[in-house]
């Protein structure tokens, strides 16, 4: 496994996230074995890279995403951050979570400013970089509206615009296209490549939908099951944007769903 | 919304048409509830004596005899003065104590034993305390009414705040919330504003009624009234007063639902 990293991994001067031997047990309930639900998970992301992380359920990709965010410890290994060791959550990583989590009791524009307000900004630049989220996800309009009268796709913008306000160093998202509508994930997936590409964001997705990681990832981290580990990684060699339609994108999903599905 | 350009008759036309003849219907039916209920209370009232059951006429002489002489609004103003400072102590301390106990599990363990000894005691079996720490005035009944709102309180808050989600929590943490302070600040008062807002609410309601209990020791007003009345077989003075502690909580809750409104304006 070690020689299918290095062969796709960048060099470790310019990871802007290094996962370095991550393992993971959880103590068995009462007199239940020990799970080992991760084990030496290594692999990197390179500064401005779009990596997705993709693997059968069980594999432990929601369990990685949260010691990766600092959530959740590690039992061994370690996650770097720009070379710095990632024991707590820290705002130079911008985190969206599947079920949005918006904070019901502030508007749009609260919620994107959240983060802000613990930064040291003056108040005059926090309500710039409000507008200017608002503006990158095309909520502007929706400033001042509770999070109780948008729809799905709407609050996953709020979410995503909310994570990115800080300016965080990596985009670290776990399946946040996974409960809305088909029709409104495909446009969030072209939303999202637009804000990658117009902020340059390091991004790490994890998610279980093999196409999406397939239309989005410059890199896919195929995981295996039980323990949860890395099984490949695979570079997609596809000019953006990608049509579902292609023969190499048919070829890539094949692939890595050919991956996914392989026995250890 | 052809309504809208429609001619408008009082605040009844337009789009809201249905909703205020649905709003004038239950109003009708709720009088005719209580005007059902009265023919009752008077048709019984013959069969018995007054000391038994007075009628509503009775009683409703009664009301305007006291309010004339002044007596009913000097109660009124005396158990405000107890039910106000007991209120608001009694509210404060419990959305405190039921926040903090509830957000912290230290706290939480040290207190366990102690809270579940004290809670079961019912407010009136506290008089003694009462009369000990404070004496037969205010503060006495205001001590009585607030160890009842208290506990309301600091129920509805402790478990507002266990039911603060730790996604929404996990979420603060990523976009920089650090310490107790600033989590219980930022995220756990305003997520559990809701449940703690419906404890305020049940208390305003409980503290009217502890007022009868907190006079029971000989401090003056509605309560005392109340009791004084039904001592001297004054059923239709006791319910005059009766009807003042019903009229209160109506003026009050409404009054509080009208600020639940504006506070929880982000709720669905």
């Amino acid at each position: 496994m070690a020689g299918v990293n290095e062969s796709a991994a960048p060099s470790p001067g310019e990871a802007s996230v290094a996962l370095d031997g991550v393992g993971k047990t959880y103590a068995g309930d009462g007199d239940g074995d020990p799970v080992r639900a991760l084990d030496d998970v290594s692999f990197s992301v390179a500064d401005g890279e779009f990596v997705c992380l993709v693997g059968p359920s069980g594999c432990g990709k929601t369990t990685l995403f949260r010691i990766v965010a600092g959530l959740t410890e590690a039992t061994d290994g370690r996650v770097l951050l720009d070379g710095t060791r990632v024991t707590e959550p820290t705002t130079d990583m911008g985190v969206v979570f599947q079920e949005y989590h918006l904070f019901p009791w502030l508007t749009v524009a609260e919620n994107v400013g959240f983060g802000l307000e613990r930064s040291d900004r003056s108040p005059a630049e926090r309500e710039a970089r409000v507008d200017e989220m608002l503006d990158l996800v095309g909520l502007t309009e929706f400033r001042d509206a509770y999070p109780k009268s948008l729809s799905g796709g709407m609050k996953q913008r709020v979410a995503i615009a909310r994570a990115l306000a800080v300016d965080p160093a990596l985009l670290l998202m776990d399946e946040p296209f996974g409960a809305v509508d088909a029709q409104t994930r495909e446009m969030l997936q072209r939303e999202l490549l637009d804000v990658w590409a117009s902020t340059g964001k390091t991004v790490l997705f994890v998610t279980h939908d093999v196409a999406e990681a397939v239309t989005l990832a410059d890199r896919i981290v195929v995981m295996a099951a039980e323990p949860g580990r890395v099984r490949e990684v695979v570079d997609v060699d596809v000019e953006r944007p990608r049509e579902r339609g292609d023969a190499a994108f048919a070829e890539y999903v094949g692939r890595v769903r050919e991956l996914i599905g392989a026995d250890p | 919304m052809a309504t809208e350009t429609g001619p408008r008759v009082g605040g009844d036309g337009g789009a809201f048409a249905s909703v205020g003849l649905g709003d004038r219907r239950r109003l009708l039916r709720g009088a005719a509830g209580i005007a059902g209920f009265l023919v009752v209370w008077h048709a019984a009232s013959l069969t018995q004596d007054p000391f038994v059951l007075p009628s509503p006429v009775a009683v409703g002489g009664a009301f305007v005899g006291e309010l004339a002489s002044g007596d009913m609004t000097t109660a009124l103003r005396q158990s405000v003065r107890h039910w106000v400072p007991g209120t608001i102590a009694g509210t404060g301390l419990g959305v405190a104590a039921g926040v903090a106990f509830g957000w912290s599990r230290l706290l939480d363990d040290l207190t366990a034993p102690l809270v579940r000894t004290l809670r079961p005691v019912p407010p009136l079996a506290l008089i003694g305390f009462a009369i000990a720490w404070f004496g037969i005035n205010d503060w006495g009944a205001a001590f009585i009414i607030a160890v009842g709102a208290f506990w309301i309180n600091f129920y509805a808050s402790y478990g507002a705040v266990e039911g603060v989600s730790d996604d929404l929590l996990d979420v603060g943490r990523t976009l920089g919330v650090r310490g107790d302070l600033d989590a219980v600040r930022s995220i756990v008062l305003p997520a559990s504003m809701p449940g703690i807002m419906t404890g305020i609410r049940t208390g305003l309601g409980r503290c009217w009624m502890l007022v009868v209990a907190s006079e029971i020791f000989g401090v003056p007003g509605v309560g005392r009234e109340i009791i004084r009345a039904s001592n001297n077989l004054r059923v239709d003075r006791a319910i005059a007063y009766i009807l003042v502690l019903s009229l209160m909580f109506l003026i009050v809750d409404v009054a509080f639902r009208a600020v639940e409104r504006r506070v929880l304006v982000w709720r669905a």
